[in-house]
This record gives C-alpha cells, structure tokens and sequence, in this order.
C-alpha cells in the first residue's frame, strides 16, 4: 500500500463514526481557530506598527537631543516639590555650533545627514473656499525614506522649489475642498505672525497630497523644505545671528548595520546627547500587543491540549472497537509498522481536518470583522491602513502543521498498542 | 512429494512457570502438498493452538515449523508476514470481514496488504468471486449478505492470493448443513486445483472428507491416518490436478515421537 491509499484508507475509517470523529475535530477546531485568529491579528498590529514604524523614520532614524535639554524636560514634569539643585549642564537646552561638530564626529552618525528640525511657528491655515481659520503644525521630512501612506496624491517633494504641502486627514473636508482627491492641486494659505508688528503673513501652498490617518503623526502636514526655510527665515528674523544656530533637535540616521539601537544611544549619552529611536516611540504599543498575543496563544495551546486528549481518546476507542479488524489484517500479514502508521496517519488526518477548518473560519471570520471595523461607525474607520487581522500563508501553513504532529504525538499511544494487538488474541472467538 | 509443512518435535507451553499449561507436546507432523488434512479434537484439545502455529500467528515455545522447507521460526517478521500473506489462506467459523465495507472491499485486502495495484486486485477479486458464485453481489455491503454467503466472500478472500496453503477453522460452524455443505464443495474444489487443505473441526463428518485426519488430545497426536493414496507418489514432480497425492511417513505420532 502506497501513502496515498494509507491517507485514504485512514480517512475512510475515520469517517465510520462521523459523530465521535466530528466532536474531536471540533475540539481541534477550537484551539486551532483560537490560535489562527491570534496570529493573524498579532501580524495586522505588528504590519500597522511597522507601517507606523516606516512612517516615523524606519529602524536607522534617531532624534538626538543635548541631554541638558531632556533634564529640563525631566525637572519640569517632575513631581518631586523639592527644588533640585542648579547644574550648568543641565540648562543648556540647545546645541551650540561646538556641541553639533562634537556630534558629527561620533562614529556611526554623518553629519551630512544631520536635519535639524525647525519650529514654525504658523498662526492658521485657511483657503479661498472657506472663511474658517484653523490650527495647524507644519514640518518639512527629514533627509531619507519615510514611508508616509497617502488617501490622495503624494508627499512634497524634497528638492522641490515649490511651496508645497501635503495635508493631515480631515483638512481637505475642513478648508472646503469635498474630498481628498479634490484638494489636489488646490492652494492654501498658511499665515503666520510678524513677531514684531503682528501683521499677517501669508504663504502659499499647493496641495499635493493628502496623508493616510494613523497613529503617529510625523511632524503635522508635510511641506517642501523651500516653505519650510522660506517660513523659517521669516519666523527667525528677528533673531541675533548667534541664537539662529542654535539648535534643539537633530533628526539623522545611524549606521545600523554598525551599532545597534541601545550601542548608539549609549555612545550619545557618554557625549552628552540623548537619542530618541523609533522603538522608543513605538516599543510600548508593540509591548502591549505582544503581551495579550502571549495571554491569547496560552489559551489556544491549552484548548489544543485539551484536544489531543480528544484524539487520544478517539483513536483507543478506535482500536478496541476494531480488534478484530486489526487481527485479520495482521493475520493476513500486515505488518505491525503499517498498523502504527495507520492509526498515526488517522491521528495527523484529525488534526489536518481541525486545523484546516479553524484556518478557514478563521480567516472568513477575520476577514468579516475587517471589513466591519472599517466600516462606518467600526472603532477602526479612522484606520483605514490598519488591517486587524493578517492571514499569510506563512502565518497560517505553520500552524497547520504544528497541530497535525501534535495530533500524530497524540495518536502515538493508540497507534502502538494497535500495532503490537496479538493477532491471535484479537481473532479468538468471543 | 513434496513436503509444504514440516513440524518438528513441536512445543507450546502458555503462561509462566506454575502458571504454565503445556498445550502442544512434542509434535511431529507432515504435510504433503496438495493434501486435505483434517485436525480434529476437542475444545481445549490444542487443535487450535496447532492451527495458529501452523499458520505463524504464533510462535512456538520449541521446535521448528518449516514451510516449503523454511524454516519459519527462523524468519523475520516481514518475512512471516509476507509467507502469510501470499502462501497462505484462511477461512474462519466467525468470518472475520469489515462488515462496512463492500464484499468486493473485503476480497481485495489480502491484495491490498501485499501491494497489489488496484486494477489487478478488482480483477483477481472479481475471479475469486466468481469462483464462489457471487459475482454479482461484490458492490454489496459485506453485512448484508447470509451467513453462507459471507463464508463464501471469505472463501473468495482466501483464495484471491492462490495460496498453496488454506486453513479453515471450524468453517461450518455458524452454518445449517445445506449451506454447509455447499462451502465444502468450494473448500475441496480449491483443494481439487492443488492447494493444500488443512480443516480444523470437531465435526467428525466434515473430517471424513479429508484424504488424512490426525486426531489430538490434551496437545498429543493420538491419531494419524496418514496420506490415502499412495500410489499416485510415483509420480513425484506432478502437479496432478487431482492432488491427493501424499505419501507418507506418518504414523500414529506418538508423544516425544523419535529423537
């Protein structure tokens, strides 16, 4: 006999007693569904979060700070009331010229990369078709990819020497243009405040795109690093020479492939600096996730257990009731081995059938709350990049797999004692 | 002739020590090729224990059995799986089928356990089943046939590997005389074409109709008719259709027998 005609013969003679057979699947079915959907959401959160992840900077991107600046944050939102002690270092918030060449030099960091970030201080954003004035934060995108989704057209881009913008969701509807795709290419008015006589001054900007909603926002609308100096030059005009250079935050990228996150925020902090990478950001909401994945895969595993009790038991009433069945087929000389397989066959057909069916109403069932959660009123309509489950074959094949050889773990015990039933025993009458 | 079963000095002892009860004591039997041979005795005689060490279900405590001049208790497991399987066939008083499955089904499984491809197993079963007359009923559910028809199925099942041994044990024994009867004929047309045929009965009437009956009590042979004819012996290497050929040695066996 073939493997084939084992598989065959295997799933004939579960079928014999469909409602015993039916129940221990059914059991399988359990922990493996519960498994299945468990992955799948685990790969839609970590897929948003990596999406979040690219969209921050990707894994190479830091936010460097003087640590002086991150103690004063720290002084402030302190909740100690006793005053802490005057430390020099510690008020120098900003990064003078001394400092940033002090930074260029630490290996792994390239201080052609450096982009500081700017603060613009816009007073609101309005357009031709509305009256309404709104608030708005603007920033042009540091030096590298950020993987930034869009609803409508693209991001601003970087050596553009237009004034560009690519607007946060729900601008667009606010400014008056209907949809996203109708504000593409429609101007608007950025207008901030001379520091000085308090006189408006206005910016025009094209609109190129409209940026995908998720969690993290980057640096509010996007707009072309030409707007960005040309606003800079206009909110800092007033400035003595000396504090235009300073400088609060640098956003660069870190050799990766040379340091790793905690080795390059270790080499900044000896200098003096502290580095914000994206995990820092992110490493909570992934931590969160990671631990309800963790609570939830037990539960599957002990529903799991709980089923291979099920096939154990089902294949030993198996066996008793087909003694003599076993005893023919080992008199007419089936081997003891091919008896083993065929029962352990059985066993992994148990937990093929289980696993396969959790699979497939896992993923309809998953892919029905997609939809759901996406749509009008789902607590998930504002994500519209936010799938919450994922099914891939290469998170959904592995757990098929695992629970058919638990299932042939499970099926072993029966399987032995079927091959080692005594013909003669199984064949004696009554 | 040639000898199919040679037994030598045969010994089955069940259980352990004060436990132990000696079924089989000392036997020496030969088997000639396409002799009928009734073993006869009483329950708890040993005929049955001897049919299962002739058969290698079992194995014997001491002594040898050799088949076709093997000597079986030498052989490894496939090896013993695989003589059972193609030297030999068996018909029971109980049947022994898969009731679910279908009488062709049943037919096929010695074929199907030596690896026989499935065209030929349907075509060699489909044979075997008309030899026993029930062509006609192989889609049939092997629970839905009589008593006599599901022994003829198994008749069929015993000869579909055209073993050179059958053994029937008792193969009468759940059926009323007529349809009994007609399973003899079947039994003895088998043994007509060649095969070697060894009864296990207590039915002195069905023993009659073999060439030989060797009698047992309490694990001794008291009894061995011996081969009937032994005039056809001088014609050794035939393959005489009309196989009640044996010659033999045999005398009443007597317990230890020769050394």
């Amino acid at each position: 006999m073939g493997l084939f005609e084992i598989i065959k013969t295997a799933n004939h003679n579960l079928f014999r007693n469909k409602v015993r057979t039916f129940l221990t699947i059914l059991a399988i079915f359990v922990g493996s569904f519960t498994i299945v959907l468990n992955v799948a959401i685990n790969a839609g959160v970590n897929s948003f979060i990596d999406k979040q992840t690219a969209s921050l900077g990707g894994d190479d991107y830091i936010m460097i700070t003087s640590s002086g600046a991150v103690g004063m944050m720290n002084s402030m939102m302190s909740t100690s009331s006793e005053p802490t002690e005057y430390n020099p270092n510690q008020t120098l918030s900003a990064m003078n010229k001394e400092q940033l060449d002090k930074l260029g030099k630490i290996d792994g960091l390239n201080p052609d990369d450096f982009y500081i970030a700017k603060q613009i201080p816009v007073e609101y954003i309005t357009s031709k078709e509305t009256d309404k004035k709104y608030n708005i934060t603007v920033g042009a995108m540091p030096p590298g990819e950020f993987n930034i989704a869009t609803t409508a057209g693209t991001l601003p881009s970087q050596d553009t020497k237009e004034y560009e913008i690519t607007l946060e969701p729900g601008y667009p509807k606010a400014l008056g243009f209907g949809s996203d795709e109708d504000a593409i290419g429609k101007t608007v008015t950025l207008v901030m405040l001379d520091t000085m006589t308090n006189k408006p001054i206005e910016f025009k900007a094209k609109v190129v795109g409209v940026q995908a909603p998720g969690v993290v926002a980057v640096n509010g609308s996007i707009i072309s690093r030409a707007l960005e100096d040309a606003m800079y030059e206009e909110g800092t005009k007033y400035y003595p020479a000396e504090q235009k250079e300073l400088v609060y935050a640098i956003q660069t990228r870190f050799d990766n492939s040379k340091y790793t996150e905690d080795e390059i925020k270790a080499k900044l902090k000896e200098a003096g600096f502290v580095g914000l990478t994206v995990s820092d950001m992110m490493g909570m909401i992934r931590t969160f996730f990671d631990v309800i994945m963790i609570v939830f895969t037990i539960f599957g595993g002990i529903a799991l257990l709980a089923a291979s009790i099920g096939i154990i038991n089902t294949l030993l009433m198996s066996v008793e009731e087909r003694t003599r069945e076993i005893g023919l087929d080992k008199a007419l000389g089936m081997s003891s081995g091919r008896i083993f397989l065929e029962f352990a066959v059985e066993a992994i057909a148990l937990g093929f059938w289980g696993s396969a069916f959790g699979v497939l109403v896992a993923i309809i069932i998953g892919n029905i709350t997609n939809t759901l959660v996406h749509a009008p009123g789902g607590f998930l309509e504002a994500l519209p990049t936010f799938n919450l489950f994922e099914f891939t074959p290469a998170n959904v094949i592995p757990i098929i797999l695992i629970v058919m050889f638990i299932a042939f773990l499970a099926g072993t015990a029966p399987a032995w004692k079927a091959a080692h039933k005594n013909p003669i025993d199984a064949l004696r009458y009554e | 002739m040639e000898k199919v079963i040679e037994v030598k000095n045969l010994v089955k002892v069940y259980g352990k020590r004060s436990a132990a009860f000696t079924a089989l004591k000392h036997l020496n039997l030969d088997i000639y090729k396409g002799e009928s041979v009734a073993i006869i005795g009483k329950s708890g005689s040993g005929k049955s224990t001897l049919m299962h060490l002739l058969a290698l279900l079992d194995k014997p405590t001491s002594g040898t059995i050799e088949i076709n001049g093997v000597d079986s208790t030498k052989l490894r497991a496939r090896k013993l799986n695989q003589l059972r399987n193609q030297s030999f066939g068996f018909v029971f008083q109980q049947f022994f089928m898969n009731p679910n499955d279908t009488v062709l089904e049943n037919v096929m499984l010695p074929l199907k356990i030596a690896g026989v491809r499935r065209k030929k197993r349907k075509e060699l079963a489909t044979k075997a089943l008309h030899t026993v007359g029930l062509e006609e009923r192989l889609k049939f559910k092997a629970n839905d046939l009589s008593g006599g028809q599901k022994q003829r199925v198994c008749i069929a099942r015993a000869l579909v590997n055209d073993p050179s041994i059958i053994f029937a044990d008792e193969p009468t024994g759940n059926l009323d005389s007529t349809t009994g009867d007609k399973i003899i004929k079947l039994l003895f047309d088998a043994n007509k074409k060649g095969t070697t045929l060894i009864i296990v009965t207590h039915d002195e009437d069905l023993a009659k109709l073999c060439d030989r009956q060797v009698r047992i009590m309490d694990g001794e042979i008291v009894e061995d008719t011996g081969a009937k004819s032994q005039k056809s012996s001088k014609k050794p290497n035939s393959q005489s259709k009309n196989a009640k050929t044996s010659m033999s040695n045999a005398k009443p066996a007597k317990k230890g027998a020769k050394k």
